[in-house]
């Protein structure tokens, strides 16, 4: 059914930097059986796991489906959550789902954008550089915990689950953390403060 | 709550509009003059279909040159996705009928009557492939055209009457009969102002044939009504609606008007039109067609013991939830009513696509119906009168709408996220009106909890609740259900209450969620919502505490990344230790032994989920030593108090967070540590030795986190079966064309000519390539698994609902609840009470929503599960048998 209306499950035209010289019908056929989503536009402080609570929504495990691995976008340099993620199904059904039902909608209060993707690949995880480090500089204090959380995120493979398909390498080290936040009330301030940057215009920058 | 203020609070600025308009760009195509024609008829009544419908007409006659199905696909189109047009659309061919004096029908058939016949082919097409939907919506087109004397009555009857032959097939599917029995009663409903006259006969014998069908197919009702009496077998509770009753009520009611009633009910605007002139004119016989029996794709795949292992859904009857009183929304059992509902239906069922076109779609669709269906828009130019017995609110009808297929039991047609979405989508386009109609349908839910909500639509009641609250700023009125603190802890408002609070923390966190209620329920003594975010619980962490230092030392190593040998080998160091310690040693040592190396796995793995997939997946081998009992790390599906011990410290250690118990659970399934049928187990049984993580402590008995333990692992099961059959499905296809490729190259291969081998490799038995035979040996073992996994859940509930008098920690109130006097108490229940309710409930949940993999098992899993009631006359035994011979069809 796609006379009347635009189904909401197609890719954008965005691609990553990383996979520029695929051609582009490669690219189409690619994207026609991708397990992965990109999605943008996260509050800095959302969980795995929160994302896992929403992206559930879309899975269908009597057919064999279900959440894969999620991979958390991390700044380059300060290795905390940048606003992005990769969500990896075990279906494209799954991945179009998400598409017609999740995207453009709230996650933690900010309305999230969803996109196929061609796939993780190892070093994607990390997006912004410099400029968003300058931005960020100001919160650092205050976003030890989610700092920690990921402090053993490393450049090299191994950084980032399977997911049950092969397995590599890990790397898992011991500072202590808990899931979810424990939020000071001063935090909120910040939290809000975010929420101005929301249009930032180099919130896309890592798949340009 | 308040939805006054506009969705995109302050970020309005150029960024977002662009990302808007990025969102619902369309490609630019080239259209050629012809595709542009097509758009225009599709687009028919973008401002005012009456004013246009002339416009049109005079647009498709000068277009030069017709291609006859270009227009015939633009009206299937435009009829199958735009079903709330038809009627114009069926206007629009009536007058592509006529001569005009421009184009004067020299000879031959006019355009209109070349459109039907092409036309006809597409709706040939649509019947061919079973697609009911757009079978239907042709019909419609079909019922309007006859009343526009386009069509001819016999031929349409016939039509009507090849659909309800279906309903006399032998072993006809309720699915299917069903979606027959609705194609033959809309057409009726829309045609029969001119059926009826033309023939009484032929009219009573469509509708007995439907209400005949309909009485036989009573049994399957009792069992997915939303609002349960389990004690009656009386399926009809007030507000609830089934979708086959209110055909025939409606169709009755329009007989005994001998159809007066369609015209208020559906728009005819050809109805102002002379008619044709009969004298040059004929009737266009529509070709008598058959419904075309069911594919069913036989893949030949049986389980070990011979059963089939297919699935096929869809074989209920419909039920609806009513929210709202006939004045406010229509009674769908009246002709008005049932076909705004089934108006609004298939706009939900076919803009699913776009659920920000469908919500559009459905504010916008009083545009499409009678003046005066629904109350005009506030500020509107021209202020209608009233129609009597009409006036209907069109936000309460939209919501009541959606809710009530979303509530659709055992599964609703699409995932719940999609319906979820659509409301959003209505509320962020008019919050100042559909917002309080959200409302009132939240506080009518809520109501009917205690009054035999079934406990699978109170648990989507809540999933629903949470995700829409996450979309608009976690805004309720909390407060209004303070007074509701006095009722018994798992009174079913009670625990709507707590899961609708977790569900909406595992969307966001504690503290946010916590601020958003008053202080009652915030308390402690409330328990509504725990005092603190639901960490983890690594129970080694306190030096105080035994065995910290164990811990520690396999937590060191862990951290230190030893490799999964020297971890298995320092546990079994540390075993020998504990076993011959000076206090006489640890009773159970393995036990510990697991419990301690779980729990620190899943410490190092607790900062996020791709920690725990990472500390996982790295400690395979500790993990699949530690299933198997630590006798060998090769064991092959382990040992079955090992993996339950697994669980247990999984669950332990995540006690305040049932959403990573869950989490956990599912990863250690999928990295096949734990079987579906371990969890099953554990939830049924081990669960209960960890009081935190339950609500239902005491006697045996599941709430809604147990049933999602329960359904995690039986989907999981399934799951598997299913991506087993793929594969072998398409291993065999690939042997065939190696098989036939090497068939055909061995002819026009010059060796090949000996006859002989010609002979032989026709008569060789087809060998399976190695690939092929372990896919079929995986699909067995997972069979076998998927039918464990069954087995233990029926078990489990037959153990939890009909306890004998000497099973540990039976519930005394399982009988009682399932009375008609004990149901009539139900203002004095307690805990105990109100858990056996919710546990018949989810075994209603278990046995209508795995039917088609139930069936394939059912002579097995009753004789093993049943077989000791043999004789019995336990109401609890009884309700066990009837409700899975219902859920199984045998009843």
């Amino acid at each position: 059914m796609a006379h009347v209306v635009s189904p909401l499950d197609q890719p954008s035209n965005y691609k990553d930097s990383q996979t520029r010289n695929i051609d582009r019908r490669a690219q189409n056929e690619m994207l026609a059986k991708s397990t992965t989503l990109y999605i943008g536009n996260l509050s800095f402080y959302t969980t795995e796991e929160q994302i896992y609570e929403l992206f559930t929504k879309c899975a269908s495990p009597e057919d064999g489906g279900g959440i894969k691995r999620i991979i958390m976008g991390l700044d380059r340099n300060t290795r905390t959550p940048c606003g992005f993620c990769f969500v990896e199904y075990y279906t494209h059904a799954e991945a179009l789902a998400s598409m017609r039902y999740v995207s453009g909608t709230k996650l933690d209060e900010r309305i999230i954008r969803c996109d196929l993707d061609l796939g993780y690949k190892e070093g994607r995880q990390f997006g912004r550089g410099k400029k968003w480090r300058t931005a960020q500089r100001m919160e650092i204090e205050r976003r030890r915990e989610v700092e920690e959380r990921y402090a053993d995120a490393q450049d090299g493979p191994g950084a980032v689950a399977g997911g049950g398909g092969d397995w590599k390498e890990a790397e898992g080290s011991g500072n202590e953390s808990r899931l979810k936040r424990g939020r000071s009330p001063e935090d909120e301030g910040d939290r809000l403060g975010q929420r101005s940057r929301l249009d930032e215009p180099d919130v896309d920058a890592e798949r340009m | 709550m308040s939805y006054d203020r506009p969705y995109h609070r302050g970020g309005g600025n150029r960024r977002r509009q662009h990302r808007d308009d990025y969102d619902d760009r369309r490609r630019d195509v080239y259209e050629s003059p012809a595709d542009k024609l097509k758009t225009a008829i599709i687009k028919l009544g973008e401002v005012d279909v009456l004013e246009e419908l002339p416009v049109l007409e005079k647009q498709i006659r000068e277009f030069s040159p017709l291609v006859i199905p270009n227009l015939s696909e633009a009206f299937r189109i435009a009829v199958t996705e735009q079903p709330f047009k038809i009627p114009y659309y069926a206007a629009l061919l009536r007058r592509l009928h006529d001569s005009t004096e421009e184009t004067p029908t020299v000879d031959g058939p006019s355009l209109g009557k070349q459109i039907l016949e092409d036309f006809w082919k597409g709706f040939q097409a649509y019947l061919d492939k079973l697609a009911w939907r757009e079978t239907r919506l042709c019909i419609h087109f079909f019922a309007h055209l006859t009343v526009a004397k386009l069509i001819s009555t016999d031929s349409m009857f016939a039509l009507l009457q090849s659909f309800t032959a279906v309903l006399e097939e032998f072993g006809v599917s309720n699915g299917r009969a069903k979606k027959a029995a609705v194609c033959a009663a809309e057409g009726l409903m829309i045609g029969g102002p001119i059926l009826k006259p033309s023939s009484t006969e032929h009219v009573q014998e469509i509708i007995n044939a439907i209400q005949a069908y309909n009485d036989s197919a009573t049994s399957p009702k009792w069992l997915i009504a939303p609002v349960v009496k389990m004690y009656s077998d009386e399926a009809s509770a007030p507000n609830t609606d089934e979708l086959l009753d209110t055909v025939l009520q409606a169709l009755r009611t329009l007989d005994e008007s001998d159809f007066t009633e369609t015209a208020t009910s559906f728009s005819q605007p050809y109805t102002t039109y002379a008619d044709p002139d009969l004298s040059t004119f004929t009737p266009y016989d529509l070709p008598s067609v058959l419904v075309p029996p069911e594919v069913i794709e036989l893949d030949g795949l049986s389980t070990d013991s011979g059963e089939d292992s297919q699935v096929k859904k869809e074989e209920w009857p419909e039920y609806f939830l009513r929210l709202f009183d006939n004045d406010i929304t229509p009674d769908p059992k009246t002709p008005a009513g049932y076909a705004v509902r089934t108006g609004i239906l298939d706009i939900l069922d076919i803009f699913e696509v776009n659920r920000k076109e469908c919500a559009r779609l459905l504010l916008e669709y009083p545009k499409w119906t009678i003046p005066g269906t629904f109350k005009p828009k506030p500020g509107g130019a021209v202020v209608p009168d009233p129609v009597p017995g009409k006036d209907w609110q069109l936000e309460s009808t939209i919501i009541e709408n959606v809710l009530g297929a979303y509530f659709i039991l055992p599964e609703s047609p699409y995932k719940s996220i999609y319906y979820i979405g659509v409301i959003t989508e209505l509320c962020k386009l008019s919050p100042s009106t559909v917002g309080p109609a959200v409302g009132k349908s939240i506080r009518k839910l809520y109501g009917t909890l205690a009054d035999g909500l079934d406990v699978e639509v109170a648990r989507r009641f809540a999933e629903w609740f949470a995700v829409h609250m996450s979309n608009f700023g976690f805004q309720w009125v909390w407060k209004e259900w303070i007074p509701d603190l006095s009722l018994n802890i798992q009174h079913p408002k009670r625990a709507f209450m707590r899961r609708a609070l977790e569900f909406e923390i595992r969307l966001s966190y504690h503290d946010r969620i916590l601020k958003t209620l008053p202080p009652e329920m915030q308390a402690p003594e409330g328990h509504t919502i725990g005092e603190q975010a639901p960490g983890p619980d690594f129970e080694y962490d306190d030096p105080a505490k035994p065995h910290h230092d164990a811990a520690q030392s396999v937590l060191n190593l862990f951290r230190g990344r030893a490799e999964a040998k020297d971890v298995i080998s320092h546990l079994e160091t540390l075993k020998a230790t504990l076993e011959t310690s000076d206090d006489g040693g640890i009773v159970n040592a393995d036990v510990l032994i697991r419990s301690i190396a779980m729990q620190s796995l899943l410490h190092i793995g607790s900062r996020s989920f791709s920690h725990l997939l990472n500390a996982i997946e790295r400690y395979l081998p500790l993990l699949r030593s530690i299933a198997s009992g630590g006798a060998s790390s090769a064991g092959g599906s382990g040992n079955p108090e090992a993996k339950a011990d697994i669980l247990t410290a999984s669950a332990a250690f995540w006690k305040h967070n049932r959403h990573m118990v869950a989490i956990v659970f599912d990863k250690l399934m999928q990295y096949q540590i734990v079987d579906p049928t371990d969890v099953v187990g554990w939830t049924f049984i081990n669960r209960a030795e960890i009081r935190e993580l339950s609500e239902s402590t005491g006697p045996l008995s599941l709430s809604a986190f147990e049933w999602d333990l329960l359904k995690g692992a039986l989907d999981k099961a399934n799951g598997r079966v299913m991506i087993a059959r793929r594969k072998v499905a398409t291993l065999r296809k690939e042997d065939d064309d190696t098989r036939a490729r090497v068939k055909a190259s061995g002819g026009a291969d010059g060796n090949a000519m000996d006859v002989d081998a010609d002979v032989k490799a026709d008569e060789a038995p087809a060998i399976d390539s190695p690939a092929l035979t372990i896919a079929l040996k995986a699909f067995a073992s997972l069979t076998r698994e998927q039918k464990g996994a069954l087995s233990r859940t029926l078990d489990g509930f037959v153990s939890c609902l009909a306890p004998a008098a000497t099973d540990s920690n039976p519930n005394p109130h399982s009988r009682l609840v399932i009375s008609e006097e004990g149901w009539n108490d139900r203002a004095g229940w307690e805990k105990d009470q109100w858990n056996a309710w919710e546990t018949w409930g989810w075994y209603r949940q278990f046995c209508r929503s795995y039917a088609p993999y139930l069936r394939n098992y059912s002579t097995t899993l009753f004789t093993v599960s049943f077989a000791k009631f043999e004789g019995s006359t336990d109401p609890a035994a009884e309700l066990l048998k009837k409700t899975w011979n219902v859920a199984t069809g045998q009843e």
